[in-house]
Parts: structure tokens; sequence; C-alpha cells
């Protein structure tokens, strides 16, 4: 029998036990609250084997494995954050019993709440701003002594869609400046990859938007007039989801 | 393995499935940073960062 380890899932204020009753954790586990002072973790037990030091770093290089796990770390976030103030804590954060759990409670106590109190009432939207996929030019058949022609042709077509790319930038920017008054934070992440997140054209814009539940309506307003204001670029909007972006402690 | 179970599909505007892609960048690189009994110094959550984003990539190579 493989030692339990305690898989914790996020932080949240004035969840009760019933509250909880019945979300599943990862592996089928049950999920438990761990209470210190007014915070109270989310916990489930986990075999130390498959989430142990040695047991991770075979599993996260196994897209499967880590597909699984985030898809059921997310689900118990999601329902905590249906209910209550939460924070999600990262991928893995594992202890080895609920008393390590309630001591990292305690020592961050204070960087905890404030985290907590950001994110309260607040849901986050992610917003990306791609450039539209152009369809590429046949390539002509290269005739001999077209050599100069062909990289003239080539270096246009470079400057053009360079050109495009940087009308896109600040259409970006124009849509981000629009969303940021209708949102209590903003987060730039890094642009995507298109052969990870499936798109076509340029990703010049990636960021998470904190949004007060009362305002989502105001906020996808925004985004379908910003849309409409610039038909060259395609704004993509996707939520409400947890405050993934937005629970980071301050200080660590 | 397949790259399909990677790509955002198309989805309606309001949708609270979060691509797998989304979720990871979520997941990995943010969130409340507590540190757990068992693994990870911040600096082996970046290593295995680093890793899952070359891991990711070979396997839309492979597609």
């Amino acid at each position: 029998m493989a030692e339990q380890g305690r898989y914790l899932y996020a932080v949240c204020r004035g969840v009760t036990p019933e509250a909880v009753d019945g979300i599943v954790g990862l592996g089928g586990g049950r999920v438990d609250l761990v209470s210190e002072g007014d915070l109270v973790g989310l916990v489930s037990p986990v075999d130390l084997d498959e989430y142990g030091e040695e047991g991770l770093r075979r599993n996260l290089e196994r897209i499967e494995w880590l597909e699984a796990a985030a898809r059921g770390h997310d689900a118990v976030v999601q329902a905590a954050a249906a209910i209550a103030p939460t924070a999600p804590t990262r991928l893995a954060t594992i202890f080895l019993d609920d008393e390590g759990v309630r001591r990292r409670l305690r020592e961050q106590h204070a960087a905890i709440t404030t985290a907590l109190d950001r994110v309260e009432g607040h849901e986050e939207w992610s917003v990306k701003v791609l450039t539209r996929a152009v369809e590429a030019e046949p390539e002509p058949v290269p005739v001999a002594g077209s050599g100069a022609e062909y990289l003239r042709r080539k270096r246009e077509e470079q400057d053009a869609r360079s050109a495009s790319d940087r009308d896109a930038h600040l259409a970006a920017e124009r849509v981000h400046d629009a969303l940021v008054t209708v949102v209590a934070a903003s987060r730039r992440l890094p642009p995507q990859d298109p052969r990870l997140a499936g798109h076509e054209g340029t990703m010049v814009h990636n960021a998470a938007y904190l949004v007060h539940r009362d305002h989502s309506d105001a906020f996808l307003a925004r985004v379908h007039e910003q849309s409409d204001a610039y038909p060259e670029i395609v704004v993509d909007a996707r939520g409400p989801w947890p405050p993934y972006s937005f629970a980071m402690l301050d200080e660590s | 393995m397949t790259s399909t179970s990677l790509a955002t599909a198309p989805a309606p505007l309001e949708n609270r499935q979060i691509a797998l892609v989304d979720l990871l960048d979520r997941l990995l690189g943010t969130g409340v940073v507590i540190a757990g009994d068992v693994v990870i110094s911040l600096a082996g959550v970046d290593l295995v960062e680093l890793r899952l984003r070359a891991l990711l990539r070979t396997v839309e190579h492979d597609a």
C-alpha cells in the first residue's frame, strides 16, 4: 500500500464541508477541507508513488497524465470558485499531511488574504488578438534568370506581412486600452505558439482580465465593440474562468 | 499520441471549458505559489515548465 500525500487545489474563504460534499478529486479521491483560521485549503489524498518527487518527475513528461491532472485540478477549482473566493494553487502542490497544509496557510496568511481580497467576486476572462490569416500565394515556379525578381517579390511579401503585423499590434493595444477601463486588473501572458493553440494568423496579444461578476456584460459588450471597430484583427474572448492569473502571492 | 487534444477547437464566445494550452499557461505559470512539502522548489517548477514546453513542441512536430 503506497503512502498517501495531500494534494492542495486551492485556498478559499468561507467554505463549509457541506459545500464540497461530492466534489471528486484526482484519482477519485474525496475532497476534504483543511481549516486554518479563516482560510480553508481544498485537499484530496493522492498516492505518493504517483505524486511524490520521483513520480512527478516521470509523470510530468507524459502528456496524457499531464492533461488528466490539469483537468482534474481545474474541475475542483471550478467547483470551489463557483461558491467562494478561491485562490487556485499551482499544479501538483503536494503536502505530506494536513498539518503541513495548515502550517503553510499560517505562514502565508497575509499574502493569501491579499490574493483572496483581490479576486473575491471576480472572474477571469482571456482575450487574444490575432492577425487574420492571409492566404498564401501559390509559390511560382522559379524560371532561369529570375533570381533577383524572386528575391524582390519575397522581400515585398515579407514587408507587407510585417506592416500588417505592426498594424495588428497597434490595434491590439487600443483594444487592451478599451478593455482595461472596465476591469479590476489585467495581466499579459506570452503569445502562444500556433502549433499548440491551433490558431491561424499571428497572435499579437494574449492577456487575462479580472472582471467583477456584475461587470461581465459590460466587458463583453466592450469586446464586441472593439472587435467591430478593428475588422483587420480577430478578437477572441473566452471565459468566465476561475481567477487563475490573479491569485499569485505578492511576496514570496 | 496526437496533437488534437492540444488544439484549441473553435468555440463560442462564452466558454467555460479551458483549452489545455490555456490551462497549462495558468496552472504552471501563475496561481498562488505555495510551496508544498513534496517537491518542488521554484527553480524545480521552472525546470518542469521548460521540459513540458519542449515536450509539447515535440508532440506537435510528430503529429
